[in-house]
């Protein structure tokens, strides 16, 4: 009895020791790892536009960058156990415009107003709204961005020479800059068989960016514009006149578009005959930012490359952008302000950087250096550089929300819903803010 | 009396830790979050029975509820209506068709393909402009112009029942078969003998006798589907549309949670899932084994 009562007492024992050794192991592991790792420098962002940079900064200093990339739209969801437990947290971690707001409150970035950051020197050096967007809700800075991601409109010059009798992007900026001109030139465009946008989803923007106010306020009250109800019949007058080609954003038809005619083959009972028995149109223009002809327009029309242009739209807007700073738990916070010091205002780095991606910037001694440099190919050696720093001049900082991202999907969702013929404006209102009474109880809505 | 000693329990323990860390742990958390407000940020603010009156008076949730139902009750009445149709046809011995292993395989395909897969392929195959299930029926003259399946409720419903249909009549065929191969053949024999048609063997034989096969298939898939997210997740934009027809309660429960931060409500809809897929297990349980009571008695 006592023999089998020790033996099976010691299958026990070898068994949790076993266990205990495990986690130990992997323990020490990863404790030895973190000691011989000293000096790498945890990165998360959502892409892989920091490759080069970090290859840079390691053969700079010496050290080793260890990046993480989340894709998107698991980010935040990914990020907030992380910092909110500080185990395995980044050194460096970037904030995409959409989710920027929701952390700037928290003690996720370290505050860079501080000793020894001192980043409000630095003030002067961005586009207002840029670093405006970085600052929490009581002015501190909590993280920088390289970049200015303002919008335009991009169109194909051989179309607006035959319709509009014109490819400059000054006159063609003009006639659009209202939108009684834009739909203006819609009906010229449709006169020819062209559409102006691939679908009505592109005017959000300009929506948007009309009448710039936050979405809530600091009583929790929805602020809902005249400009905002504007959208609704500015969509459904886009539809019911075939502005537009029923090819939404990142679909096939939309990508398919930009190189040429699309088929058009009807079916919706709001067409009318006519446009629906040419089975073939070719979309004018496409409202995208900076980023939006490098990784939109370019790869997705390459045969018409030199054909295109970009000019203005009736009110100027931006679209995206990446913040980036230092996690607050941080042990490596010198390496990783070095980081973002790189990142954010070396002139050197940041001269390379632009040249190299044409990514425009947000830093200013940079961009007076370079900004007459450049002269783009893609849209026929238009200077696209610094046809944008005079857009992200335009831009209202300090409007937007942590609710934005969410409050824009559950509008255009609406919207499309009364541009399909599903609800009156009415209804799509009422049940625009019931979903957002819904989705964030704490908002008051009219 | 012999003494039992407590060394087993020595054996079982690294069980009962992970049990209790990783299943009791959160269930208990989750529970206390469903008197809270909790953005996931910072400490759970205390609020009461608030999250279970919104819950009670939730327009959303009720849909959700109703959009479930409808997409689970057409899939499986129809799931089941095949998979019985080729068991039938499977194991009559009038006809003993060859090569069922093949046809297994076959039918259960589906079930192997991820489900994301499954989401962008129909989704390319349901394109109104493009997509190749309209072409079809446009060239074999079904329909005159093409249907925007995915942008009308009733469409949006019935696509995403039939791709389930789809991807789950192969697994309920297999358990049926199992459930008929349990039937003695000597039932079918004399049967035959008697001169029963095909249509009485299988309602006065088949149907009874599967009768606790099917009890199981209903509850595991009615479990499953009451838990019904992917494929209306993927399918369209996430948030239900057309119109909040595909939002289901667990699609619901995500959005409450991931997207809009709202922690303490999401863990109210948790527990109203759980505690209405009890009910509907409980419902469902009794009145099969109540009529076949019946039958007995």
């Amino acid at each position: 009895m006592k023999k089998r009562l020790s033996w099976s007492l010691l299958l026990t024992l070898i068994l949790g020791v076993g266990l205990l050794a495990g986690c130990s192991d992997s323990g020490s592991a990863s404790g030895d790892g973190d000691e011989a790792d000293d000096d790498v420098l945890k990165v998360w962002s959502f892409t892989d536009e920091l490759k080069e940079p970090i290859k840079t900064f390691e053969e700079k200093n010496g050290v080793k960058v260890e990046l993480t990339i989340v894709p998107i739209a698991d980010y935040p969801t990914k990020l907030k156990p992380v910092l909110e437990s500080g185990v395995g947290a980044p050194d460096v971690f970037t904030g995409e415009v959409a989710f920027l707001k929701q952390w700037t409150d928290r003690d996720y970035w370290e505050n860079l107003s501080q000793e020894p950051y001192n980043a409000d020197e630095l003030e002067g050096d961005y586009i207002d709204y840029v670093y405006d967007l970085g600052k929490d809700s009581e002015g501190n800075v909590k993280a920088l961005s390289w970049q200015t991601t303002p919008g335009g409109i991009f169109y194909k010059r051989s179309i607006a020479k035959e319709v509009l009798g014109t490819d400059d992007p000054d006159q063609l900026g003009e006639m659009m800059s209202s939108w009684d001109g834009l739909f203006e030139v819609g009906e010229q465009l449709k006169a020819e068989g062209y559409r102006l946008f691939p679908d009505e989803g592109a005017i959000r923007w300009f929506a948007k960016g009309e009448d710039p106010q936050p979405w809530v306020n600091e009583d929790d009250e929805l602020i809902m514009t005249d400009a905002k109800l504007n959208y609704f019949d500015h969509a459904k007058k886009l539809r019911e006149k075939d502005y537009t080609a029923f090819a939404p954003e990142w679909s096939p038809s939309w990508n398919a578009s930009m190189s040429g005619p699309i088929a058009y083959n009807g079916g919706w009972e709001e067409v009318d005959e006519d446009a629906a028995a040419s089975d073939k149109t070719e979309v004018f223009s496409y409202a995208l930012p900076t980023w939006g002809l490098h990784s939109v327009l370019k790869p997705n029309a390459e045969d018409t490359s030199g054909d295109w242009g970009v000019t203005t739209g009736p009110v100027p807007y931006f679209w995206g952008g990446t913040w980036i700073g230092i996690y607050s738990g941080s042990e490596k916070k010198d390496l990783a302000w070095d980081f973002v010091q790189m990142m954010t205002h070396d002139e050197e780095f940041l001269t390379d950087w632009a040249k190299e991606t044409g990514d425009v910037l947000s830093y200013k001694p940079v961009n007076e250096k370079i900004k007459d440099e450049f002269s783009e190919p893609f849209l026929n050696g238009q200077n696209n550089y610094t046809f944008f720093l005079d857009q992200a001049k335009k831009i209202e900082p300090g409007i937007v929300t942590k609710y934005d991202q969410q409050i824009d999907t559950l509008l255009g969702a609406q919207v499309l819903e009364y541009v399909d013929g599903k609800k009156t404006k009415e209804e799509a209102i009422e049940e625009f803010y019931k979903q957002v009474k819904n989705a964030y109880p704490e908002i008051k809505t009219p | 009396m012999k003494k039992l000693n407590h060394k087993g329990y020595y054996f079982i323990a690294p069980f009962f830790a992970i049990f209790l860390v990783f299943n009791i742990y959160p269930v208990l958390l989750t529970f206390y979050y469903t008197f809270t407000r909790y953005e996931g940020y910072g400490k759970p603010e205390f609020i009461g029975l608030e999250n279970y009156t919104r819950i009670l008076t939730d327009g959303y949730f009720l849909e959700a509820f109703i959009n479930t139902w409808k997409i689970w009750g057409l899939n499986f009445a129809l799931q089941l209506g095949i998979a019985l149709f080729l068991a039938a046809l499977f194991s009559d011995l009038r006809y003993r068709i060859k090569g069922i292993g093949f046809f297994r395989a076959v039918f259960y395909l589906p079930n192997l393909i991820t489900i994301s897969s499954v989401a962008i392929l129909f989704n390319i195959m349901l394109d109104w402009q493009h997509g190749s299930i309209n072409m079809f029926l446009m060239k074999i003259g079904l329909i005159s112009d093409p249907i925007n399946w995915l942008n009308e409720p009733a469409t949006a419903q019935i696509s995403v029942a039939l791709i389930l249909t789809w991807m789950w009549f192969g697994y309920t065929f297999i358990v049926l078969m199992a459930g008929v191969s349990g039937i003695p053949g000597e039932l079918y024999e004399a049967a035959l003998i008697d001169g029963a048609n095909r249509w009485q063997t299988f309602v006065h034989i088949t149907l009874p006798l599967l009768k606790p096969i099917m009890l199981y298939v209903m509850i595991t898939s009615l479990i499953g589907g009451l838990q019904l997210f992917d494929l209306p997740m993927l399918i369209t934009d996430g948030l239900g549309a057309p119109e909040g027809s595909l939002n289901t309660m667990v699609l619901y429960l995500y959005n409450q949670a991931f997207r809009y931060n709202n922690y303490g409500y999401a863990a109210t809809i948790a527990y109203a899932l759980f505690l209405i897929t009890v009910i509907f297990s409980v419902v469902t349980f009794r009145s099969m084994y109540r009529t076949n009571a019946k039958k007995e008695g």
